[in-house]
């Protein structure tokens, strides 16, 4: 027993005692590679959780900012009802979908990747041309993101049928009553963009609008889309007061 | 890995703790300004439109 505990506390102290550097090499190798790796994994996990926080907080930050800029030139052009009125290079005009809420959604031409990334809802040019909101009949046909980059369409689910979608021009304000949603279809579905939607029950020319975009949340599986015809149209007058929808 | 950058970092605990500070900010303002944008386009999160392709 004795020898034993004697034995026990020498090697104890040999343990605790600072060891000069007597490491054996080839554990300390493997120790090194696997501290490594665990720190790579480590550093992926972060990375990643910075992609969520990246697309889902900071690409809404900076493209409300360039939405706002945009929307305000677009609105000083208005004014202004020099030559520069019926300048649309910064958009045509802005969405308001109360069922929607978040405010206004600015205009532009074009669905490419980069317009869409400035906060903003395109008309399609491809790859079927949308009709323009003033056009005599048509399909006025819009995207825009579900999640990131602000996110315009995020609450497109919150629409329903009957409810009110109201473009307003420089002059005019387009009441649209929605008749029809579609929860999910598939992303090669252009046909939802005809003139006359037909999947949407539509059977005449009219003047109709569809809005676009991914579904469900956070992924790009699915397309989800809203129909709408149009009302009414109202002019804008001096105070631009909104039509009683918006109110 | 760090505990490499913490030992090659100059100074007292202190200073080491800002530079590691500042490299972690540089790390992510080099990602968030050129790591994301470029990866985004490539993962399938955020294509909104219908197309036929």
């Amino acid at each position: 027993m004795a020898a034993t505990t004697e034995e026990d506390e020498q090697e104890r102290t040999e343990e605790s005692a600072p060891k000069p550097a007597p490491r054996q090499r080839g554990r300390g190798r493997i120790a090194m590679a696997v501290s490594v790796f665990g720190e790579l994994l480590i550093t992926a996990g972060l990375v990643l959780g910075l992609f969520v926080v990246y697309s889902l907080w900071w690409t809404n930050v900076i493209a409300d900012r360039e939405a706002k800029k945009q929307g305000n030139r677009v609105r000083d052009h208005w004014e202004a009802k020099g030559p520069g009125a019926l300048n649309t290079k910064d958009g045509i005009g802005f969405l308001h979908v109360p069922s929607m809420s978040g405010g206004e959604i600015l205009v532009t031409k074009g669905t490419n990747t980069k317009t869409l990334n400035h906060g903003v809802a395109g008309y399609y040019t491809d790859p079927i041309k949308s009709a323009l909101p003033q056009d005599e009949k048509g399909n006025f046909t819009l995207a825009a993101h579900r999640d990131g980059h602000g996110a315009k369409f995020h609450k497109i689910d919150k629409i329903d049928e009957g409810d009110p979608i109201v473009f307003e021009s420089r002059d005019k304000w387009y009441v649209y009553k929605v008749y029809k949603t579609l929860p999910e279809t598939s992303k090669y579905n252009v046909r939802v963009l005809d003139p006359v939607p037909k999947e949407s029950g539509a059977k005449h020319a009219d003047r109709y609008i569809t809005l676009t975009t991914c579904t469900p949340v956070f992924t790009s599986k699915y397309r989800y889309v809203v129909w709408g015809k149009l009302e009414r149209v109202e002019k804008v007058d001096n105070e631009r007061t909104p039509p009683p929808e918006l109110d | 890995m760090y505990g490499w950058i913490w030992r090659h970092l100059p100074g007292n605990a202190w200073v080491k703790a800002l530079l590691s500070l500042l490299l972690v900010l540089m790390v992510v303002y080099v990602l968030f300004q050129y790591v994301f944008p470029w990866a985004e386009p490539l993962l399938p999160f955020n294509d909104v439109t219908v197309d036929g392709q």
